[in-house]
């Protein structure tokens, strides 16, 4: 069984890399979301036992400005 | 024991926090309160860094202000729900070097366990882990990755059912032998590649049902912190 049957051209690719490989294209999209200026506070998880509403607003204020979506283009509803 | 080292074994968490496992002993404690300092990192959630709170299964986090690593958090646990002392999982630990520093991980197999926790985000993340560690072997073309043990590391966790399948069909015996402790398996051997799927969703939320039971207690202690923390303006100090 091929991996790329089982779980895609991607996937087969991302697992065909040597885990310092793997490692440097994760370090590459982190410099990329930093650059852009990604939060670095965790996504809300509701279903992680340590996720508290009130503890995540604090502290996402805290995490870097994070991306903001100031403009969302696309197909309206009704259009 | 995060999302670096899912990167480094196969899966493609993007995680933006450093999930560390230390051993809370006194010495060790006082050794990671001084790195914290080193790094201006300050408490940012409920319980405080103590020995007592990391022993009993809480994380511990915290957020650094040092300019070159202003925001990121740093989450510390010690005993993740299911895994072995901290000495063995550091006898099993895998070693690597980036940059010409040396990190290390928690192995596949501890990996494995200590992410089978109620959250939806880690289930897919293990079935990946699984996928490379079983077409890695099958690339490398060993004979020894065919040897017992990691083919009783894929018979007790590999979650894709057609390669359950295949190694059940292929090693019978060890499939027989590991069947009375994972029902999927019997399942593998005679069932349909759909009956292996239900099963291994049924064995996810029996994994999931059992994780948020232990943090049911946990839950509660939390929630007591965060309200003496709110009647008091303050949570306990930052180190024991």
């Amino acid at each position: 069984m091929r991996a790329e049957d089982l779980v895609g051209e991607e996937w087969a690719e991302w697992f065909r890399l040597t885990p310092a490989e793997r490692f440097a294209e994760s370090m590459k999209l982190w410099e990329t979301y930093l650059a852009l200026g990604g939060s670095l506070e965790p996504e809300p998880d509701c279903s992680s036992p340590f996720f508290d509403e009130e503890e995540w607003r604090e502290n996402a204020s805290h995490g870097r400005p994070g991306v903001r979506i100031l403009r969302r283009g696309g197909v309206q509803p009704g259009s | 024991m995060g999302g670096q080292a899912c990167v480094f074994y196969g899966a493609a968490e993007f995680s933006r926090d450093l999930d560390l496992l230390i051993p809370a002993d006194p010495v060790n404690l006082g050794l990671v309160a001084s790195a914290l300092d080193d790094l201006a990192a300050l408490p940012i959630a409920v319980p405080p860094l103590q020995a007592a709170h990391l022993l009993r299964g809480h994380a511990v986090h915290f957020r650094c202000r040092r300019e070159d690593v202003a925001g990121l958090r740093i989450d510390l646990m010690s005993s993740p729900r299911g895994v072995d002392d901290f000495g063995r999982l550091w006898a099993r630990r895998t070693t690597i070097e980036v940059d010409g520093e040396t990190l290390d991980l928690l192995s596949l197999e501890d990996l494995e366990i200590a992410k089978k926790t109620q959250r939806s985000i880690d289930w897919p993340m293990l079935e990946r882990l699984l996928q490379q560690s079983f077409f890695g072997a099958d690339a490398a073309g060993k004979d020894s990755a065919m040897e017992s043990p990691l083919v009783d590391f894929w018979l007790r966790e590999l979650r894709t059912p057609e390669l359950l399948m295949r190694v059940a069909a292929g090693f019978p015996f060890r499939a027989a032998a590991i069947a009375p402790s994972r029902k999927v398996v019997a399942l593998a051997v005679t069932g349909h590649v759909s009956d292996v799927a239900a099963a291994l969703i049924q064995e996810e939320q029996e994994e999931r049902e059992r994780d948020r039971q232990y943090w049911e207690p946990l839950r509660r202690e939390l929630e007591q912190f965060r309200r003496d923390r709110r009647i008091t303006g303050k949570s306990e100090p930052c180190t024991s």
